[in-house]
């Protein structure tokens, strides 16, 4: 992960101050049902600092999950672990603070009764109103309440903000979505099959309490975890057992969605994928005025540019983080350092500076403004704007040129085109971006083999050092023997001695390609397209046709001396859908004068020295 | 990570004790932590035999849980039956802690011959 030496901008370092330990004796735990407005139970397991007396009164951490909120565990992992012992170092850490720490099973997930049709559903939100009445209403309890998670808890803890109850002071929300279509069920309107699957099969399972889902996907866990934990007084599994057969009708959204193409596309409740974003609730989050520490990184998935559409988009107190990690920062991803082994900072430092932003809310000044910190891929240091793109953030264009070059100067050529057969065996595999939701490592390795499979361009040595930060825009005109297909686009370091690096990528489905003058629904700074089913435009077999989008968001040096590759796969068989379902597509990417396909670079402009 | 589990495995060996009365045939699982509640179902045990014991046919014994006092008893009919369980809890904790390591690690080896133990 990052430099520790990264002192400079970084956000670890300018949130941290020293942690002021209260409570040092460990913590007590202890679960029950909380009652919501329609009835529903929902499991909540809570954990105080030992030694906390009756009269002191204390802020409370929750964090609403649908993985279940504490662990029944196999014996003997049981009689010496407690059941929230996968949340480590939550627990200690928090209550040590003088923080209560609370994990709720969502409604229709774990040990709480209801039912899910959809994630992150209207009714799932209006239950953390509920669940802080109940906080507030324990004897412990100061009257105030944030709200921190990663990924599905990340996206609780930011809707957590839409309740806006007087008692939430600040929502602390880690790798978790804007657009849930475009960042994660279709990037650039291609199906994410394999997480959409896996996803849903594992939801599935841990709805109904079943731990085999773990033997095969999760073994680490499957050896020490038995089940969900239900509540204290549920000894005999009554609740339990009411609870699973009630989940036994909730949907997920593999089956809701793989017949889906197009963002408008209904779901049999009526709602629309747009309906549980982010972005379409923005009004309310910003009602709330409720501070944001928001932050992911460069290599997740399009959770990244989720970052980027929140700082942009949300008027809301914030401050966003994008360093270079996995999913949740659980491993090292920074690609050009792949001997990295830990975390930096670690789970402890991160958790400690996410209670300082909390401190900071709760007792202190608050937070004013927006702030976007910054990891700089290869130079490895942070960096800090107020605005996106940052200052100095100019595109500059590279062609595609004869024998497969990547040159600053437009071709002058009448005709010129190159001829690729998609190969569908082209992959990623599954230690990729997209499957990296799923807990698995970051590694694109073997690139220079990779890219055997797909058509590629490559520039020049760089003369000068050159920071790439934002996203890149594709310009590609082509033709193909298909109506239907999907781009992948990576662009790649190559440096001195031939190593190739991936620095990010975009994919695209080639009937969505038509730009909208339309207003998007929020603000973006790559071309709109609407992925609306009255937009879908099929290519005409064998007519040339512009196709032009967005890269996912990077930042990282190239070094005088290294060159820029573009490579160009028409699948990623690991990960995304075959399109188009049947057929071999051969395509021509054209680069000539008329038709000049090229990418525009996000530039940072240096100043001179 | 190493040296979590590490901890584990000393944790375990210290807050768990196996006991053995050869002339009765009993084997105890006394457990010393501040673990509240039921020490477990005799089902749990068979599981735990097989899925870190390592233990793959039958063997008929009495699993015999005592809350009170905290502890299992695990009663055999026979020595051969007796000292073949002895042999898997001498080492059940260490390999509990070895397979734990070993999946992280990304070796899945070692679970693929545990049998069924969810049904």
């Amino acid at each position: 992960m990052t430099d520790p030496n990264a002192i400079e901008n970084n956000p670890f370092k300018e949130l941290g101050e020293i942690p002021r330990m209260k409570f040092t004796d460990g913590y007590s735990v202890h679960s029950t049902y909380i009652p919501m407005r329609d009835n529903i139970k929902i499991a909540a397991t809570i954990c105080l600092p030992k030694g906390i007396s009756s009269s002191d009164k204390i802020p409370t951490i929750l964090t609403q999950t649908r993985y279940w909120r504490a662990m029944e565990l196999r014996i003997p992992f049981r009689w010496i672990l407690d059941e929230v012992v996968t949340n480590i170092p939550n627990p200690e850490i928090i209550t040590g603070r003088g923080y209560a720490y609370i994990i709720t099973d969502v409604r229709g997930t774990g040990a709480s009764y209801g039912t899910r049709i959809v994630p992150f559903s209207d009714e799932e939100v209006k239950d953390g109103n509920d669940i802080v009445e109940w906080i507030i209403s324990q004897s412990w309890s100061d009257g105030n309440v944030v709200s921190k998670g990663i990924s599905y808890t990340g996206i609780t803890a930011e809707l957590f903000s839409i309740n806006n109850h007087p008692a939430i002071k600040a929502v602390m929300s880690g790798h978790g979505f804007w657009d849930p279509y475009t960042d994660v069920a279709f990037p650039g309107g291609v199906y994410d099959h394999a997480f959409m699957q896996l996803w849903s099969f594992l939801g599935k399972n841990l709805d109904l309490n079943n731990p085999k889902v773990f033997r095969q996907i999760m073994p680490q866990v499957w050896l020490f975890v038995k089940g969900v934990k239900p509540v204290d007084k549920d000894i005999y599994l009554k609740n339990l057992n009411e609870a699973l057969i009630i989940h036994k009708s909730n949907q997920y959204v593999y089956e809701n969605t793989l017949d889906k193409n197009f963002r408008d596309e209904k779901l049999p409740d009526g709602t629309t994928i747009a309906d549980i974003s982010i972005y379409e609730r923005k009004a309310k989050i910003e009602e709330s005025n409720i501070p944001i520490l928001a932050w992911c990184s460069w290599l997740d998935s399009g959770y990244v540019d989720a970052i980027i559409h929140r700082f942009m988009n949300l008027e809301n107190p914030m401050i966003a983080i994008l360093g270079d990690w996995s999913h949740g920062a659980a491993l090292p991803a920074n690609q050009f350092f792949l001997d990295r082994k830990t975390v930096t900072p670690s789970p402890r430092d991160r958790l400690n500076a996410w209670i300082n932003f909390f401190e900071r809310c709760i007792h202190g000044n608050g937070f004013h403004g927006k702030a976007l910190y910054y990891y700089t891929l290869v130079e490895e240091k942070w960096k800090k704007t107020m605005i996106w793109p940052p200052i100095g953030h100019e595109y500059k264009k590279m062609y595609f040129s004869e024998n497969f070059s990547l040159l600053k100067e437009k071709p002058d050529i009448i005709a010129g085109e190159d001829e690729y057969k998609i190969n569908f065996r082209a992959t990623t595999g599954r230690n990729n971006r997209w499957w990296a939701l799923l807990g698995l490592p970051i590694l694109y390795n073997k690139r220079a083999k990779i890219d055997e499979k797909l058509l590629c361009y490559m520039s020049e040595p760089f003369k000068e050092d050159t920071e790439i930060t934002g996203q890149a825009i594709i310009t590609i005109y082509l033709t193909s023997t298909h109506e239907d297909g999907a781009i992948f686009v990576y662009l790649e370091d190559i440096d001195e001695k031939g190593n190739v690096t991936y620095i990010t990528d975009g994919e695209f489905r080639v009937i969505h390609r038509r730009i909208s003058k339309e207003n998007p629904p929020y603000k973006i700074i790559i071309p709109y397209h609407t992925y609306n089913e009255k937009d879908a435009d099929p290519l005409i077999p064998g007519e040339i046709t512009k196709i032009k989008f967005g890269l996912h968001a990077t930042s990282v040096l190239i070094h005088k001396g290294h060159r820029l590759k573009i490579a160009i796969a028409g699948a990623d068989k690991d990960t995304f859908s075959r399109y188009p379902a049947e057929g071999k597509p051969i395509i021509k990417i054209f680069r000539s004068r008329e038709y000049a396909s090229y990418i525009d670079l996000p530039i940072i402009q240096r100043a001179k020295t | 990570m190493e040296e979590l589990f590490t901890t584990l495995k000393n944790i375990l060996k210290n807050s768990i004790v196996i006991k053995a009365d050869q002339p009765n045939l009993i084997i105890s699982i006394i457990i010393k932590s501040e673990f509240k509640g039921n020490i477990a179902e005799p089902e749990e045990v068979l599981v735990m035999l097989k899925m870190f014991g390592g233990l793959r046919e039958e063997v008929p014994l009495d699993i015999e849980i005592d809350n009170e006092n905290r502890k299992v008893n695990l009663k055999f009919e026979n020595m051969e039956n007796f000292e073949k369980i002895l042999g898997i809890t001498t080492k059940i904790w260490d390999n509990a802690v070895d397979m734990l390591i070993q999946v992280t690690e990304g070796n899945f080896d070692v679970i693929r011959d545990i049998p069924d133990v969810d049904e």
